[in-house]
């Protein structure tokens, strides 16, 4: 009895401090429409803050009867408003969000609305994979603003060259060429794993569509298949002997996000590999004869490959969806915005700063080249699951951490395997 | 009115605001946090009151044991090597051993002026494996790949971080015993010199006997700071790598604000508060055998 007087109290003022501070959509006497919109952006970042603004100036001048007033954060901080609003009853109109479980708690909870409505008016302008389910129901709460391939090997062709190398067709050839590489004093794959996620994103996710497939990751979200059969065990393995080898950065896990690119910008790197997102970077920081040598490829083959060959892993990616109490005028002014900025008109001018849009129209003949690059792999390469797109974070907590403790030779991975599975059995809101 | 009314009337008047203040922003929270502790809440719906289930699972998950072993080294390195080695060179400064004493007081006491996130951010850079020392090693060692696997080793990694925090913290606890000596009459030592003292008599025969109680307050602030540390850690590492190097607060942060375990991770603070409060009452029982002792 005591705490549920304890939370009504909560909730009282909760709703109190809501009657208080709302208003943040209103509608002017002249028809002008003011909305809310929470974004997700660094603003330390000038490159996308200036990309950003251009589109929010366009947007402004194409509809000078929509006035959008924003609110910006980034990274954990934003991800913890965001949740703070929600379960104050206090989300915005417009706001940041991922297709899978990064804001799960509030796209579940019925705060925010369904967009399929208006997408089906423009389903045709849209990649098809972009317009992927992202609710049970088949709901898409947020309209992607690009496809993102988690994994990208990105190869310093002219490196390859200088040592007599060629990209390897599987992973045997790959390994071989580590002594060659690190003779030459030159690291073979640049990767930054400090904060864990990086392996199991823009690696171990790639490497799981290659031995176990689409449709065995569909079992063991289940629990009709498990993360200790041998197709999740497998890819594990290639992470720890790519470690034992000596392939990756020195001291990998403890490098912070970023040193790879540096290495590899800095051309000490042969291989690369990290997100397709590092394009935007890699098409600031690199020059244009760099850009000419540097190649989009996947990891090699594995023996006995049980999914798609040379696939990466593709997940839709993060863009604006719009408060469920939202109708009538200010729904639809909270449309134009979101379809602006994921659409063709805001997409080419994302383009410019190498985001590789989810239109169909692509990057366009005018788009850097890394982007078309970008472009090219995406349309030739087929994607498996993004594991923490769609695992709970918290088994990441576990799963993560687990991985590093194999590369430090702590654990085995059937062992990190029975940790993850013994989680995920337990937790994981797809297994319940 | 009777007097007796009058007085109940001027003291609601007088306190009550001031009450219903504290109430609002200590009382409230702490016992509203104390109450979700015991249930399991993701921030939407109904709490679900599940008795005491977050504190077992919290005593039997290893990533919060690791947390408490590394709070504890804290609390070690605080108690144990910050209050004594700030005392010690409050002392040296104070009895003037070194010259230029202003300088080394200024230089000592430099670190803590600086933000936590740059402190956190200068040591990583010198230690990371793109870092100055990283690489002056490579070439020592004639070792391309060389990295400071200290990093790497679960019972190990955590011992970098307590250098960090042994140096830019000392020099706060410096500064309190340097202006508490100062309080001290000169004519105190003068006398235990004439009398033929010598040094090490004077330290703790006539001075450290007059240090007692500052020694236990700065004590009890270094236990409930170093069970609450966060941000220089979370900068440096972020509890990384495979947690080795995570403290309590870091894995109440993960379980409230990343996997929205508000229940976990309120059950989480409250052992914050347990474990600050049963050191803190076990340091004022030692330092009640001091004065009585000393008395």
């Amino acid at each position: 009895m005591l705490q549920r007087k304890i939370f009504m109290v909560v909730a009282i003022l909760a709703i109190t401090a809501g009657l208080t501070f709302a208003g943040g959509r209103r509608e002017a006497a002249d028809g002008r429409i003011t909305l809310q919109v929470f974004h997700y952006l660094d603003l330390a970042d000038n490159t996308s803050v200036d990309n950003f603004n251009e589109v929010r100036s366009a947007f402004e001048e194409a509809h000078p009867n929509i006035n959008l007033e924003f609110d910006f954060l980034f990274d954990e901080a934003y991800h913890n408003r965001l949740q703070a609003m929600a379960v104050a009853g206090q989300l915005p109109d417009v706001m940041f969000l991922w297709p899978g479980k990064r804001t799960g708690d509030v796209t579940g909870a019925g705060l925010v609305q369904d967009l399929s409505p208006w997408i089906a008016n423009v389903e045709d302008e849209f990649a098809p994979a972009a317009l992927d389910a992202q609710g049970p129901n088949g709901e898409i709460w947020e309209l992607p603003e690009q496809i993102t391939a988690t994994h990208v090997m990105f190869t310093n062709e002219r490196l390859l060259d200088e040592l007599g190398l060629t990209f390897p067709e599987t992973f045997e050839e790959l390994l071989a060429q580590g002594d060659v590489i690190r003779d030459a004093g030159y690291i073979p794959i640049a990767m930054d794993n400090a904060g864990g996620w990086q392996m199991q994103s823009t690696l171990l996710s790639a490497l799981i569509e290659r031995t176990g497939g689409r449709d065995w990751f569909d079992r063991a979200l289940v629990g009709d298949a498990s993360f200790t059969d041998p197709e999740f065990v497998r890819a594990l393995e290639v992470i720890q002997t790519l470690s034992e080898e000596n392939m990756f950065t020195p001291g990998v896990n403890q490098a912070e996000y970023g040193q790879a690119l540096t290495d590899f910008v800095n051309e000490r790197a042969v291989y690369f590999i990290d997100g397709g997102w590092r394009t935007s970077n890699l098409a600031s920081e690199l020059t244009a004869e760099q850009q000419e040598y540097t190649g989009y490829n996947v990891f090699p083959r594995l023996p006995n490959e049980q999914g798609q060959p040379d696939s990466t892993a593709i997940v839709a990616g993060t863009g604006f969806g719009m408060n469920a109490n939202l109708s009538g005028a200010q729904a639809d002014a909270a449309w134009e915005w979101i379809y602006f900025f994921a659409g063709p008109q805001g997409s080419r001018i994302k383009a410019r700063q190498g985001w590789l849009p989810a239109t169909v129209e692509g990057a366009g003949p005018d788009a850097p080249l890394l982007t078309r690059k970008l472009s090219e792999f995406l349309a030739t390469t087929p994607g498996g699951y993004v594991v923490d797109a769609i695992m709970d974070a918290e088994g990441m907590g576990v799963l993560h951490p687990a991985i590093q403790e194999m590369m430090f030779g702590v654990l085995s991975p059937q062992e990190v395997a029975q940790r993850y599975e013994t989680w995920v059995a337990a937790n994981d809101s797809g297994r319940r | 009115m009777n007097s007796l009314a009058e007085k109940r009337f001027a003291y609601t008047i007088l306190v009550g605001p001031a009450v219903v203040v504290y109430a609002s922003v200590i009382l409230f929270p702490i016992l509203f946090s104390f109450t979700l502790g015991f249930t399991r809440w993701s921030g939407f719906g109904t709490p679900e009151w599940i008795g005491i289930q977050n504190y077992t699972r919290m005593l039997a998950d290893p990533a919060f044991r690791i947390g408490l072993r590394n709070n504890m080294l804290i609390v070690g390195v605080s108690v144990f090597g910050q209050i004594p080695f700030g005392f010690l060179l409050a002392y040296i400064i104070y009895r003037k051993m070194v010259g230029a004493h202003s300088f080394f007081e200024t230089v000592i006491f430099l670190p803590i002026t600086v933000s936590a996130i740059v402190v956190a951010k200068l040591w990583n850079q010198i230690f990371s494996p793109a870092g100055v020392i990283t690489q002056l090693m490579r070439i020592v060692r004639d070792d391309p790949r060389y990295v400071f696997a200290v990093f790497e080793n679960r019972d190990l990694a955590i011992f970098p971080i307590l250098g960090v925090i042994f140096w830019y913290y000392t020099g706060i606890y410096m500064v309190i015993f340097l202006a508490n000596l100062h309080k001290i009459s000169p004519d105190v030592i003068e006398a235990s010199i004439m009398d033929g003292a010598k040094e090490h008599q004077i330290l703790f025969r006539v001075i450290l006997p007059q240090m007692t109680n500052i020694v236990f307050t700065t004590a009890v602030f270094a236990i409930a700071g170093s069970l609450k540390s966060f941000d220089l850690i979370f900068a440096m590492t972020g509890g990384g790598p495979a947690r080795y190097t995570e403290v309590i607060a870091i894995y109440m942060y993960f379980n409230t604000f990343r996997y929205y375990n508000y229940g976990y991770g309120s059950a989480v603070s409250m052992m914050i508060v347990v474990l600050s409060l049963g050191l803190i009452t076990m340091l004022l029982g030692v330092s009640r055998r001091f004065e009585r002792r000393y008395s």
